[in-house]
């Protein structure tokens, strides 16, 4: 899968390019937008990850010349500026993403492979109705959740949030995607808000006699299933 | 630097004014009197015409029904002499009508008979020569030898004689030379007052401009503290003043923040940069591959940390330059609170501490979702890091006119005196709390860029109470 990287900074390159082709992805790197509207021409690329801050241009008129030539693949906007705005916010809207910098390199992941799937129509028709992880069964019709075959008695968000990780199964979900997907919020907790929850939940979930299903990875987030 | 003794008093805005204010008053003036001079004037030579016009005819009937015998020319030289002494704008310390008044009859040769008057009657008579008299029309007569001219009706008589009255202009020349020397007096006092009275007003008004001017190059970059002088008078100098001095408030505000900002940032930038670069160091040194994965995640963390002080930091910076953008949306705060407190409520109940909500209907504002979760986040981190276990905490959401007012309220040791005194300053913190002392200037800033107000105080029972009220429509 290719995906175009147009940023100027040299650090965030050198630490993006290998990070990317490890998760598995053609990775091209444009430092400027004329160098992006050529790489955009000659190959066709499935997400696009552009920075705002870029030395000929402003990167959102580098997006709109980008899609006035014809470039179609969703985009994921790096912004060093705190608030977002409006324009971002517009082009959010349009089906692109943003991330603020700096950020967790799960959650670049994450937003790269929640793009590709919104690009991915076909997949949206065959959403699951039953989630499994090793034992694990959810319910997404009933909100039920059962552990080898025994009832697990959750609240609702305990449920939303296990949901979450069994999407996510085998990659690292950080404590702002938790945040962001399961309570809606977009800030970064200063306490240990979000580890009590999944504490709570692994209480439930891993039972004394089974193995751990939910991990911890410390100064990153979480990991359920897939070791 | 200048003062007013520098200044050359000419070149001053206040003589200007008056100079030019006194030129406009001076020509008004003089051209209502030249017209009221033109008025006064025409009325004079009017009445005596009509004076002239009568008498003439008094005297041309005395004239004609005087048999002409050795008494007719006393007889007219009498009545002459009580006419003259009825002529109009006369002196009464004048003497006898001598010049002022003269008597001709001529007969139809046009040869003097009678002559009443000032010296002999030839140069009238020659000067009557020269101009062409009509039968009872005033005329005016330049006689030789005699500077002032001669008002003159000439009526014929039976017997073809003619009879001539002149009035000499001397008195209306000098009532109206009277006039203009009135004037002229008091005309000079009018724009003399008048001259005086606008310099020293403009000058006090423009002296109130020169203090400010002088207060302003007083206030540099060292010193922002002096405030222009400030008058309680509410006219334009009053708000010129009144608008320098908020907008120095702003300023020194500002600069203030900026030191502090400063001051403190290099120390809590130093202290987690140390961290992490000891322990990216010792990772490299590491023995195990443990104690290196150790020090990284040390590292991660204190960076997510910095990330997050400096978006603190920045933001409560922008919200006090009243540079807070916020992206406004409709809230359902009641909602947004159940939201909060089921994410904190387990956080809290590991520290020990009881959450009560009380809400009892749906409040709907405008604001920043996204600000107004970290403004919540805020407050219910503080009761987590600052309450002892067994505490209790107590929300209540309520709508009222206008507003939505939130109130919070523990039963814990409460805020320390000397922090309450200064709560929304940025960087104000109790002794020994670990924060950054940006909490609750955060709280006061968000609340104000959504048209509300934060109050904090100490519950009698000892408590911390923080009581806000947002704007149901921000203005933004």
């Amino acid at each position: 899968m290719r995906i175009l990287l147009v940023e100027d900074d040299i650090p965030i390159q050198e630490f993006l390019r290998p990070a990317l082709e490890e998760a598995g992805y053609e990775v091209d790197v444009a430092g400027d937008g004329k160098t992006a509207a050529e790489f955009s021409a000659a190959n066709a690329y499935r997400v696009l990850i552009v920075d705002l801050g870029l030395p000929d241009a402003d990167g959102l008129d580098v997006i709109e010349q980008l899609r006035s030539a014809g470039q179609l693949a969703p985009v994921l906007i790096l912004s060093a500026r705190r608030s977002v705005d409006d324009r971002v916010r517009g082009l959010e809207q349009g089906g692109d993403d943003y991330l603020t910098k700096p950020f967790a390199l799960a959650e670049l992941l994450a937003r790269l492979r929640n793009l590709l799937r919104r690009g991915n129509a076909t997949s949206v028709a065959a959403e699951p109705t039953r989630l499994q992880v090793d034992d694990l069964e959810l319910d997404l019709l009933r909100r039920q959740a059962t552990r080898s075959g025994e009832s697990l008695q959750l609240t609702q968000q305990e449920f939303v949030l296990l949901e979450f990780l069994c999407r996510n199964r085998g990659r690292v979900v950080t404590r702002s995607m938790i945040l962001e997907q399961v309570w809606g919020m977009r800030f970064q907790p200063d306490t240990n808000v979000v580890d009590v929850h999944i504490y709570r939940l692994r209480g439930k979930v891993d039972g004394k006699n089974q193995p751990p299903l939910i991990r911890t990875l410390r100064g990153v987030g979480y990991v359920l299933g897939g070791s | 630097m200048f003062s007013a003794e520098a200044k050359p008093l000419l070149h001053s805005a206040a003589w200007r004014i008056s100079a030019w204010a006194t030129l406009a008053y001076a020509c008004g003036t003089l051209a209502v009197f030249l017209s009221l001079h033109l008025y006064v004037s025409r009325d004079i030579e009017r009445r005596n015409d009509a004076w002239l016009a009568g008498e003439v005819e008094v005297l041309g009937d005395v004239a004609e029904r005087t048999p002409r015998d050795s008494l007719y020319q006393r007889v007219v030289e009498e009545v002459a002499e009580l006419a003259s002494r009825e002529v109009p704008n006369r002196q009464p310390n004048d003497s006898p009508a001598q010049d002022s008044v003269f008597f001709l009859e001529t007969d139809p040769a046009s040869h003097q008979l009678i002559w009443v008057g000032p010296g002999s009657g030839a140069p009238f008579l020659d000067a009557l020569h020269r101009v062409s008299a009509k039968n009872d029309q005033p005329f005016t007569l330049n006689a030789h030898g005699y500077k002032i001219s001669y008002r003159v009706v000439m009526t014929h008589i039976d017997g073809g004689s003619s009879i001539f009255l002149g009035l000499s202009d001397r008195d209306q020349l000098r009532v109206l030379r009277q006039f203009r020397l009135r004037f002229a007096m008091l005309w000079g006092l009018l724009v003399l007052f008048g001259t005086t009275i606008v310099f020293y007003t403009t000058k006090r008004m423009l002296n109130r401009v020169r203090d400010i001017t002088e207060a302003a190059e007083h206030i540099d970059q060292s010193d922002l503290s002096a405030r222009v002088p400030a008058s309680q008078r509410k006219d334009e100098i009053g708000q010129l003043a009144h608008t320098l001095n908020r907008m120095l408030d702003r300023i020194q505000a500002a600069m203030h923040q900026l030191h502090t900002i400063t001051g403190s940032l290099s120390h809590d930038l130093r202290s987690p940069l140390t961290a992490i670069r000891g322990n990216l160091e010792l990772s490299l040194t590491a023995a195990s591959e443990t104690s290196r994965q150790e020090a990284i995640i040390v590292c991660i963390e204190e960076l997510d940390r910095l990330n997050d002080f400096l978006n603190t930091s920045l933001d409560v910076a922008e919200a006090r330059a009243d540079a807070l953008r916020l992206d406004v949306e409709p809230i359902d705060m009641s909602a947004m609170l159940r939201s909060m407190i089921e994410l904190y409520e387990p956080s809290m109940a590991e520290h020990g501490l009881t959450l009560r909500f009380d809400c009892s209907e749906s409040v709907r504002i405008a604001g920043d979702l996204a600000l107004l979760h970290r403004l919540f986040a805020n407050l219910f981190n503080n009761e987590i890091v600052h309450l002892p276990t067994g505490c209790t905490v107590l929300v209540r959401l309520r709508q009222a006119p206008g507003v939505v007012q939130f109130h919070m309220e523990d039963n814990g040791p409460g805020f320390p005196q000397e922090v309450l005194d200064h709560i929304f300053e940025q960087r104000v913190k109790g002794t020994g709390s670990k924060g950054h002392g940006l909490g609750l200037a955060f709280v006061d800033a968000v609340v104000r860029a959504h048209g509300g107000s934060a109050q904090v105080s100490n519950s009698p029972q000892g408590g911390a109470r923080i009581f806000l009220t947002i704007s149901t429509h921000s203005s933004q």
